[in-house]
């Protein structure tokens, strides 16, 4: 039960976008991590991919989601984590995901949870309450983001650790 | 010098020269509202400042609605009632799972669950909505908020929920006040509690 949040650092995306967020020598001084990423995709995969000390590797994960209108609970492998908007979603619109991870110092396997939602003035958008599991017991010392099926971070995404 | 509780195992600094800068860290309170014996129509934070990355707030609700066990809440954005407002949610009621929308609204008329006093007594609904780059004039302002409701039972066959909420206000301005509605209720009932944080930017 951490006594508050202190702020460790911010990105904001520029013009041109980025093919990668990455937070990168963090302290060993806290319990747990929390990121909130507001995010816009350059194309049409809302799927965003979180990476521990630059590993893809041994993640896995229990969903529960929602495309607006139908829902469907998911069991899946692999390193999603979080939703961006689509650049054909409602213009200057991004998504909205907060990652909770805990004991990221520990010599355990690391439990993650998110919620994340994009948005758009519309039925079609995606949102989703998960679990997730990184089967490593290494200190976490790095955190990074890259978007699905290789697109960019649109300009003004931001992440906060 | 530093000071021990006992009781709380808490070790603190205090603010002597010679000591440990202290940082009150970046979750930082800007406002609370308590409603009294009388209710509220409305609950309502202006005046936002624009100096934090992130607001949250975090709420504790009931209404005076009649009939059932659950109300909603409703959510505008700088007195804005153009149709400029949209909203999904992902729920769960115990026993099935739905998601649904709405768009082109006036106000985000389903932000959260609440407790209903009238029928259910002590039962609020608790609710943390993240407010992502309230300030950022390039974004439309999204929220996503967690919410629950739980009446140990069932009033007109609905005994709560559990909901992730997505909503979108179309305006890039800054937010600098909220306001929340009882959705079928009148008014806010006596102890709901509203409280308004705002997340600093790493330094």
């Amino acid at each position: 039960m951490p006594l508050t949040y202190f702020k460790i650092a911010t990105t904001t995306v520029g013009s041109g976008g980025a093919s990668t967020i990455e937070f990168t020598s963090i302290p060993s001084t806290y319990t747990d991590l929390v990121v909130l990423i507001s995010a816009r995709s350059t194309g049409v995969d809302p799927n965003i991919m979180i990476r521990f000390n630059s590993s893809s590797s041994n993640f896995s994960q229990k969903r529960l989601i929602s495309d607006g209108s139908s829902v469907v609970s998911a069991g899946t492998y692999g390193e999603w984590s979080a939703w961006a908007t689509l650049s054909t979603d409602t213009a200057s619109t991004f998504g909205n995901s907060l990652i909770y991870v805990s004991n990221y110092g520990s010599s355990n396997y690391k439990s993650l949870s998110s919620d994340a939602t994009g948005e758009n003035n519309a039925t079609a958008n995606n949102m989703t309450l998960g679990a997730e599991l990184w089967s490593n017991t290494a200190a976490i010392t790095s955190v990074s983001f890259v978007m699905g099926s290789s697109y960019n971070f649109a300009q003004h995404s931001t992440a906060t650790l | 010098m530093a000071v021990v509780s006992i009781k709380n195992k808490l070790r603190r600094g205090n603010l002597l020269v010679g000591n440990e800068a202290y940082d009150p860290g970046g979750f930082v309170p800007i406002a609370t509202v308590t409603v009294g014996s009388g209710g509220a129509s409305t609950v309502e934070f202006t005046s936002i400042p624009s100096t934090y990355t992130h607001l949250q707030v975090r709420c504790f609700v009931q209404t005076n609605r009649g009939t059932y066990g659950v109300d909603s809440m409703r959510l505008g954005v700088n007195a804005d009632t153009s149709s400029s407002y949209a909203y999904h949610y992902l729920r769960g009621s115990g026993s099935s799972v739905v998601g649904a929308s709405s768009t082109s609204l006036t106000t985000i008329t389903e932000i959260s669950t609440v407790g209903c006093g009238t029928t259910t007594g002590g039962t609020f609904g608790v609710s943390i909505i993240d407010i992502f780059d309230y300030a950022n004039t390039n974004k439309y302002k999204t929220f996503r908020n967690l919410n629950g409701t739980d009446i140990n039972g069932t009033i007109a066959s609905v005994g709560g929920f559990i909901s992730l909420v997505s909503a979108l206000w179309m305006k890039t301005d800054a937010i600098t006040s909220l306001k929340f509605t009882p959705d079928s209720g009148t008014a806010f009932t006596n102890y709901s509690h509203f409280a308004l944080y705002g997340i600093k930017a790493a330094s």
